[in-house]
């Protein structure tokens, strides 16, 4: 194969890769300020701010949207992390009978999308007092979120050898140094990124919010959905880049930490 | 002043500070009778007041968070919260489960609630009322068309404050004139193949379309369904109609293999040019997309003259509220002259109320509303208007068509 | 040190299915004229025709996805590869659409591949149809084809990346041997790569199936009233104002679970100990 071909190969791949993010997003922004934008016209017969006026207004729930978004976002990242990381390390640095079970318990809401599980998780929080709570909606999105941040973190720990930790010990130092010296730096980026994937997993929900939060919680994502299905393309289209910034900003942010963790 | 003086205004301070809902807001709908306007009104003061709504449209959500609430704190310092939903039956689902589940003390004061979704509200018990007959500003309501909600007697228990009627659009770029009647539209569906569709039930426009069907049937007047269920009746009637609505899927767009959703998808079908006509509830909507953009100038709405259906908009008070008092006072002003123009020059629709009992000056302010070039005036609105089925025949109606015309 | 977080994410799991389990054979939901656990709702929904449409459907749309996202997505990574200078480059090209929420990604398939959309109004300025009807139907149709386009904007790049860190891990020797032993370029994939790259795809693979099968928000917004994924119909049933539908809407997502964690069992059985360590992005 001569170098040519494969160099074409690769601009080739590399166009529809950069194909595959950069026509939602294209799409969305242009939207977001069409206006009369019929058929058959490839672009809009005029621009407009309104959606953009609107969304930035934060009227009509978005601002509220936006805050609660952000606070569920981040107590979920925090009580994921903090969850995730003695789960992590029992499983990647112990063996033990049951590993197995553990495994899929933990790998089932991650996979098969806890919709079900919501279902009827709504009747039983309005038993407890935890329907259209913040805390059960944090709680619902935990679900999702910890079992990404165990597996995650269960292969930053498995490329950690623990006799650092014992050597340390033995050279007098308490839990609390070695932690900051010697097991924390190690883990370090694998942390982060676990951090930034629960984030995410909890920004991006939809149908939990939708079933536990009840209106009362209001999330960007149901926000969106309510403007589409209104079909107020232009704020919806708004709302969307509002929506994906964060994402897409975090993910630029730690995408050396994907290779490294 | 005396030390039990100071106690007292203390303590009244403190209940005054230490929120906006006290307990002792709760009280059963049969105290009304007992109470007068003004003992309402004077418990509503200072309260918030927590309105539940459909959030999907940006007009009516800044009509709302702006003009009509700031009207409210400025005339009755009442803080208006919107509670955004995405559908009312959300909410409904909400309440039937947590009266099952016996919460007495719930998170929404006041809802805007409509058909089906009143229906199952009022059987469910999960309503607070009747408290209707309690309004003052009931009088401004033709009260026969108060009394049923899609069919369903109101018995008080929801109050009127919007009006709309089914309306079609047409771009008069492709059409220069519309079908006249519903045996011309047919007619034209099928000499125009493929140029039209409606949105598939359970949406609730494409609910209203298919059902002028069995309501124009020709063997019984529209007003045969309006009282009560006759099963005879409606075997006899419907099945005819659906035979009819299911041979005139090849016609429709896509030969009738889909549906679209939404009313969205529907609209963006129209504006693409992929199908002749939309329609909507909203006999503004038209003239409204043309302003925000998405409707080209051309567009213009027409309703058969066999008549199509109106129905109100209703405020319910759920069986939970924290505060029924405050939910009262902003059910009555919502009702007001002055609101209902305010709320028509802010978002266009259908003025709902009596005209013959509006002041002069107010009666001038409704005549010189901006109409927008695509709404039809009121008066052929008021002659082309039928009313609506019986909540049992919708119900029945909506089954069989999911079985036998969109199934089969 | 297990503990907190099977408790909190596995136990309000089972929590909620144990939940639904007790709805879906009818206890917990006021049905006026039923008492005691029934499996009469199952029954209901097996012979349900919407529900074997949806189940119908389910199935070929995961499978398709699947498929077509191991096909796309090794096809990309073999593009891809020898470029070893750019490889950081690469991989975050690769995580680009990966950031992208499966929500939006939808919305913006509805604009470019609808019939009226932007991809036929460049058709449509190449001359090569004169109306929307001459596009053909990609999205809200009967297949679940817009389903699959959307996820394919994600998953596509997700398996070219799963593929693309195995080939770097691995180089370039045995292709060179096979080369200069005078295999072509399909035997040397067929014999040499495929072999390497099976388990780690494979793996993947499996996980896009089973996030496929279950998940909401794209089969929401993308599929048609009829027939409808099982996720949406089970929510539908859920959220209808008539009571009745509770039980049936629990039986559906039940099955839904069951089948989901089979799926799960099997990729813990292929993938072994390496289970879960390729961070799934799919959300």
């Amino acid at each position: 194969m001569s170098a040519v071909r494969a160099a074409t190969r690769r601009v080739l791949a590399v166009i529809v890769v950069a194909g595959c993010a950069l026509i939602p997003i294209g799409t969305v922004l242009v939207g977001s300020i069409a206006s009369r934008w019929f058929w058959p016209s490839l672009l809009p017969a005029e621009l407009t701010l309104r959606g953009w006026n609107y969304v930035v207004s934060g009227s009509g729930g978005i601002g509220t949207a936006f805050a609660t978004s952000i606070a569920v976002a981040f107590v979920v990242m925090a009580l994921a992390v903090a969850l995730a990381l003695p789960a992590a390390r029992a499983l990647a640095l112990h063996t033990f009978r049951g590993k197995r079970a553990v495994t899929f318990t933990l790998l089932l809401p991650m996979l098969a999308p806890p919709l079900a599980a919501a279902m009827g998780l709504h009747a039983v929080f309005l038993q407890v007092g935890l329907a259209d709570s913040f805390l059960g909606v944090v709680l619902v999105h935990l679900i999702a979120a910890v079992p990404y941040a165990t597996f995650v973190l269960a292969g930053t720990f498995s490329g950690f050898d623990p006799d650092w930790e014992d050597q340390a010990r033995t050279l007098g130092a308490n839990s609390w140094s070695v932690w900051r010296r010697i097991t924390f730096p190690a883990i370090a980026p694998g942390l982060a990124l676990a951090a930034i994937l629960a984030f995410v997993v909890s920004w991006s929900q939809y149908v939990l919010t939708l079933l536990i939060g009840g209106g009362r919680v209001l999330t960007v994502p149901l926000v969106l959905v309510a403007f589409q299905r209104g079909g107020d393309e232009a704020v919806a289209a708004a709302l969307s880049i509002v929506f994906v910034a964060p994402v897409l900003l975090l993910f630029a942010l730690t995408a050396p930490l994907f290779e490294d963790a | 002043m005396s030390s039990r003086r100071l106690i007292v205004m203390l303590s009244a301070t403190i209940a005054i500070a230490c929120g906006s809902t006290r307990p002792s807001d709760m009280f059963p709908a049969t105290d009304l009778a007992r109470m007068t306007w003004n003992e309402v009104t004077s418990r509503a003061r200072g309260s918030t007041v927590r309105y539940a709504m459909w959030a999907g449209d940006e007009a009516r959500n800044r009509f709302y968070q702006g003009p009509a609430a700031d009207a409210l704190r400025r005339d009755l310092d009442i803080t208006l919260t919107i509670v955004p939903l995405a559908d009312t039956s959300d909410l409904v689902s909400k309440l039937m489960t947590e009266k099952a589940a016996g919460l007495s003390r719930g998170s929404v004061d006041l809802v805007w609630i409509n058909g089906a979704n009143f229906r199952t509200a009022k059987q469910a018990g999960i309503l607070w009322g009747p408290f209707v007959q309690a309004l003052p500003n009931l009088q401004h309501f033709d009260p026969d068309a108060i009394q049923h909600d899609f069919g369903t007697s109101t018995d008080g228990l929801e109050a009127p404050y919007e009006q709309a009627q089914f309306v079609f659009a047409y771009d008069t770029v492709r059409i220069a004139t519309p079908p006249a009647t519903f045996a011309e539209l047919c007619s034209w569906i099928h000499e125009h193949p493929g140029r039209f569709t409606y949105p598939a039930i359970p949406d609730f426009t494409g609910s209203s379309f298919a059902r002028h069907f069995l309501l124009h049937s020709g063997e019984v007047p529209p007003s045969a369904f309006a009282e009560r269920f006759d099963a005879g009746l409606y075997d006899r009637v419907s099945k005819p109609v659906i035979e009819a609505l299911h041979a005139m899927k090849p016609y429709l767009w896509r030969k009738g293999e889909t549906f679209p959703a939404t009313l969205a998808e529907l609209d963006r079908l129209f504006v693409n040019g992929e199908i002749d006509f939309s329609m909507n509830y909203s006999p503004t909507f038209a003239s409204d997309k043309i302003a925000r953009g998405e409707f080209p100038a051309s567009v213009r709405t027409f309703v058969p003259n066999d008549g199509t259906i109106s129905d109100y908009s209703f405020l319910a008070i759920p069986f939970n509220a924290p505060n029924p008092a405050g939910a009262l006072a902003v059910i009555n002003t919502f009702m007001s002259p002055t609101h209902a123009i305010m709320r028509a020059r802010a978002m266009g629709g259908l003025f709902p109320l009596r005209l013959d009992r509006l002041s002069a000056t107010e009666r001038d302010a409704v005549e010189a509303l901006p109409r927008g070039p695509a709404t039809l005036p009121l008066t052929t609105l008021a002659t082309r208007r039928i009313q609506d089925a019986y909540a049992e025949y919708v119900d029945r109606f909506e089954r069989d068509w999911r079985t036998e015309v969109l199934q089969r | 040190m297990l503990l907190p977080a099977l408790v909190v994410a596995g136990g309000t799991f089972s929590l909620g299915m144990f939940e639904v389990l007790r709805q879906s054979v009818g206890l917990g939901v006021p049905v006026a004229g039923e008492s005691g656990p029934t499996l009469s709702h199952y029954a209901a929904v097996l012979g349900d025709r919407e529900i074997h449409a949806a189940l119908g459907l389910t199935l070929w749309v995961a499978c398709i996805s699947t498929a077509l996202s191991v096909v796309c997505g090794v096809g990309l990574a073999l593009g891809l590869r020898h470029g070893r200078r750019a490889k950081r480059g690469v991989n975050t090209l690769l995580q680009a659409p990966l950031a992208i929420p499966h929500l939006v990604v939808a919305l913006a398939t509805i604009t470019v591949f609808a019939q009226s959309g932007l991809l036929a109004r460049a058709a449509f300025a190449l001359g090569l149809i004169d109306s929307p009807s001459g596009f053909p139907v990609l999205v809200n149709d009967s297949a679940g084809l817009g389903i699959i386009l959307s996820y394919a904007f994600k998953e596509v790049p997700f398996i070219a990346l799963v593929a693309t860190t195995l080939l770097a891990r691995r180089g370039d020797e045995h292709d060179q041997v096979a080369r200069t032993l005078g295999a072509s370029p399909w035997q040397r994939f067929r014999h040499v790569t495929w072999p390497f790259l099976a388990p780690g795809v494979g793996a993947a693979a499996l996980m896009i199936f089973a996030y496929v099968f279950s998940a909401f928000e794209t089969p929401f917004l993308l599929g048609q009233p009829y027939p409808a994924m099982l996720s949406v119909v089970a929510q539908q049933r859920f959220m209808s104002v008539d009571l009745a539908d509770r039980p049936s809407a629990m039986a559906c997502a039940l099955i839904l679970t069951v089948i989901a964690a089979v799926i799960v069992r099997v990729y813990l059985a292929a993938a072994g100990p390496s289970a879960g360590r390729e961070r799934p992005v799919l959300f």
